[in-house]
């Protein structure tokens, strides 16, 4: 039965294929020693956020290679859903998790069907002009979103799981739902990825004219990779709505988008790991800096730009290739 | 809603032609670039802001705004060649996003860099006493400063279009956009020809920042906005055609302008109404396809 | 009787098919039938239209006269993706894989194109029925098993043609095209390549293109000489060599 494992990607598996096969698990390991090893709690639920985003992000930039500037409109589309459900509407948390994961998925849905229509290289212009002008929807939007002030009193006290009550203004049982819930997200990921799209999304992004050669539709592979990329980035705007008690239009900034893509390419666009040691690793550098200067953004920037020079592969990446090598070499 | 009267009209349109002179000359110098480099620059939005900080230097030493207009393109040439030859070269051949993602990085520390010199906060900018107040043409009264940066985007994108036209470096510029390869064979070398049409953008660029500094102030935000509202004209117009560009940015500044007098709650937002509309009519842009010059 | 039998022995058929760029003619009036489970290969020295005419056959061009019959359908003008439903792969000149993703999954991904669950997101693609199987397959027939873990990048450049045609061959087709399938190859490479050709052309229709002539004369059933765009002689090998004006084209180009 090694030819089910041989029709993964050749690269980065053999020795890591045991973390690789459960690799669901491992990063909800990961998540699990999270808040012990950090300064401080909000820190670990604030990786836990930006990971899932970036997690979703990596799916349509690191495995089928689209990249998207528009990403804050999903997140931030997916924290306004859930902050309106429950401030708005009245609903209770779980809804308002799943109107955040499904409102991502219908603006990616709306986004992408225009963006999908022209050349990829329009795609990161047009991703990030949609998702300014929900920006300024959000900001004249008063009477839903608050508008400037952003959306408050997304409170949620008490969480019925399962008939078991738990208080969900304790920040140590809200880190554990939101841990279990992320967990849940990134087996649904990995099962994407191991599913018959996963194969077509890295085909189009190894050889889009090939993937059409063999009977793919490229555009309709990216339209619905987009829309599942929007999902999990909707679920982490939802969660961080629920984790803040309130949404701020910042949330729909060109900078959220940005800081998705640096968060990414930090850690290893492309492998399953690197967007939360990108996310982890980025929190502390604004957390570390910040305390030195107020224009950590300088330093981050720069950083960035020697990870896009001289990293492109990301933490994550190069670990992988230097143990492969290392195997490689002991092997021969 | 404002009555619409003539005048009012009248004004609109100019301060629409105003807005779209300066989307002109960002989204000719994207088009430039991209057209014989390939390269989204994602840094064009501070190189703008860049320019118009340069002006404010400049202004605040000498007073002159002609002084301004003469240092800030020479000074972001200089800078926009250098990062060519720096940080974007290195990265040719290695997929279209890396040159992106790097002058995205590049703007998030060029935006810091300007709040650490000159602080956070953004300030006023004076335009020219000769060019202040008003002229009155067929007894409407037009802001003259307006005035001026149609008349200037109209002369600098006519001395554009005759130095690509008519001078061998413009004859270079059109081959390469077709086909760098004819470049290569005719010996040429092609890494300086790309860096003079990455500083010839980057000085548009700061050119548009100095003309947009007396309209709106400086701020080191300046550039993100108008960054993407120079992505919208691109892909209105359609990416890589310079003659897209002009007519994109001078609508896409009509659009906004008019808007504004109907419903200004809904000016920002008709932009992107306009780019979707193009994007299901003719994503290739209104006037893509038809080369560097269509 | 005699006309069903050879009707259904012929597997393509171009009837007075026609290409022209401008005023230039690239092919002229080629009337030619194809055999089923036959190996029929296009030679002719450079520039003779053979590329033209094989682009003609696999749909990626259209022609401007004429008529091309797949079977008993009328395929003129079909479209080339539409094509490989109806059976028709071809392999291109330039090597054309995913690059980084094995050999076998290079395969695998072609076959599981032709399935209904192509695009599903949440099956583990393992558990598509006897994919993985039928890609380890067509990889034993083309001699790449002992490969199939290895990134298309990483496989030699014989070792890359071949896995293009274990690719070609996962869309089961009834005509498999072929165009130039050596070119840039080594002696030893090429010689195992026309050995995988033959075993191909006992189970499949396989035409080939090819302008070294020599390479076709021992392995085709067939051989077509094109020159200046016309087909200028069609017959066994054997007839070929005796053929007088193919001797004049060919021998004629090989003594400038």
């Amino acid at each position: 039965m090694d030819l089910i494992g041989a029709t993964a990607v050749a690269r980065g598996w053999r020795l890591w294929e045991p973390i690789a096969r459960h690799r669901a698990l491992a990063v909800m390991l990961f998540i699990a020693v999270l808040p012990w090893v950090t300064p401080y709690q909000a820190l670990a639920t604030n990786i836990l956020i930006y990971g899932l985003f970036a997690a979703g992000f990596n799916l349509l930039y690191g495995y089928l290679g689209l990249l998207s500037f528009g990403h804050a409109a999903l997140f931030g589309g997916g924290a306004y859903a859930c902050g309106i459900a429950i401030v708005r509407f009245g609903l209770p948390w779980y809804a308002g998790l799943a109107l955040g994961t499904l409102g991502g998925m219908a603006i990616s849905l709306l986004i992408g069907a225009l963006a999908t229509r022209t050349r990829g290289i329009y795609f990161a212009m047009i991703t990030l002009a949609f998702a300014q002008s929900l920006y300024y929807l959000a900001y004249q939007a008063q009477g839903w979103t608050g508008g400037e002030n952003g959306l408050r009193g997304v409170n949620v006290r008490r969480v019925e799981l399962f008939f078991l009550p738990l208080d969900f203004t304790d920040p140590v049982a809200r880190y554990w739902l939101m841990a279990a819930l992320v967990g849940l997200a990134l087996l649904a990921l990995s099962r994407i990825l191991n599913s018959p799209l996963g194969a077509v999304i890295e085909a189009v992004r190894e050889n889009e004219a090939r993937a059409r050669a063999c009977g793919y539709d490229v555009a309709a592979t990216r339209l619905m990779t987009f829309v599942l990329s929007g999902g999990f980035a909707g679920l982490a705007g939802a969660l961080q709505a629920l984790e803040l008690s309130t949404v701020s239009i910042e949330t729909l900034d060109y900078a959220t988008s940005g800081l998705v893509v640096m968060m990414t390419l930090l850690g290893g666009a492309g492998t399953f790991f690197g967007p939360f040691v990108g996310a982890a690793v980025f929190a502390l550098i604004q957390d570390v800096f910040s305390l030195w200067t107020v224009h950590w953004q300088l330093l981050a920037g720069a950083i960035f730009m020697l990870f896009v020079l001289f990293l492109p592969r990301g933490i994550w990446g190069y670990l992988l290739e230097w143990s492969e090598q290392r195997q490689a070499t002991q092997s021969s | 809603m404002a009555a619409l009267t003539p005048e009012l009209l009248a004004l609109q349109l100019l301060v629409g032609l105003a807005l779209g002179a300066i989307y002109v000359l960002l989204a000719f110098g994207l088009s430039l670039i991209f057209g014989m480099l390939t390269v989204v620059n994602f840094a064009h939005g501070a190189f703008y802001m860049l320019g118009a900080y340069v002006a404010f230097a400049v202004a605040g030493l000498t007073g002159n705004f002609w002084l301004c207009l003469a240092c800030a393109p020479v000074v972001l040439g200089l800078i926009g060649y250098g990062v060519e030859r720096f940080l974007v070269s290195p990265l040719y051949g290695r997929g279209i996003d890396y040159p992106l993602l790097l002058t995205f990085g590049l703007s998030y520390v060029l935006v810091e860099a300007v709040r650490i010199i000159f602080g956070k906060q953004g300030y006023p900018f004076d335009s020219p006493a000769a060019l202040a107040g008003s002229v009155e043409i067929l007894g409407n009264y037009f802001p003259l400063y307006r005035l001026f940066v149609v008349a200037a985007t109209g002369t600098i994108v006519l001395a554009l279009w005759l130095f690509v036209e008519w001078t061998n470096f413009g004859l270079i510029i059109r081959a390469g956009a077709r086909d760098p390869e004819i470049l290569r064979v005719l010996g040429i070398d092609v890494g300086r020809v790309w860096r003079l049409v990455f500083a010839l953008g980057t000085a548009i660029a700061a050119m548009a920042g100095v003309l947009a500094a007396p309209l709106q102030g400086v701020t080191p935000e300046m550039g993100d906005s108008m960054l993407i509202e120079s992505f919208v004209v691109t892909v209105v117009g359609g990416m890589g055609s310079l003659g897209g560009a002009v007519l994109a940015g001078l609508l896409v500044g009509l659009v906004v302008s008019l808007t504004s007098v109907v419903a200004p709650e809904l000016a920002k937002l008709s932009i992107y109404a306009l780019m979707a509309a193009v994007l299901l009519i003719r994503p290739q842009g209104l006037f893509g396809r038809a080369g560097l010059l269509g | 009787m005699e006309r069903t039998e050879a009707g259904d022995a012929v597997i393509l058929r171009t009837e007075a098919v026609s290409r022209r760029f401008g005023n230039f003619v690239a092919v002229r009036r080629v009337t030619a039938e194809f055999r089923r489970r036959a190996l029929t290969s296009i030679i002719g020295p450079n520039g003779a239209g053979k590329t033209t005419y094989f682009n003609l056959l696999s749909g990626a061009l259209r022609p401007s006269q004429g008529r091309i019959i797949l079977e008993r359908r009328d395929i003129t003008g079909t479209p080339q993706q539409r094509l490989v439903r109806l059976g028709i792969a071809r392999s291109y000149q330039i090597t054309s894989l995913f690059p980084q993703l094995s050999a076998l999954e290079n395969v695998r991904v072609a076959l599981q194109a032709l399935t209904r669950s192509r695009y599903n997101f949440w099956t583990p693609r393992a558990r598509l029925a006897g994919l993985a199987e039928r890609a380890a397959e067509l990889l034993e027939l083309t001699g790449l098993y002992h490969r199939r873990h290895r990134p298309a990048a990483a496989l030699a450049h014989g070792e890359q043609r071949a896995l293009e045609i274990a690719v070609a061959l996962a869309g089961a087709p009834r005509l498999l095209l072929l165009d130039e399938p050596t070119a840039g190859m080594s002696p030893e490479e090429t010689r195992e390549m026309m050995r995988l050709i033959v075993g191909l052309a006992e189970r499949h229709t396989v035409i080939l293109v090819e302008h070294k002539m020599k390479l076709v004369m021992g392995i085709s059933a067939r051989v077509m000489v094109l020159h200046h765009g016309e087909l200028v002689a069609e017959g066994t090998p054997e007839e070929i060599r005796r053929d007088r004006l193919v001797r004049r084209v060919y021998l004629g180009q090989r003594e400038h």
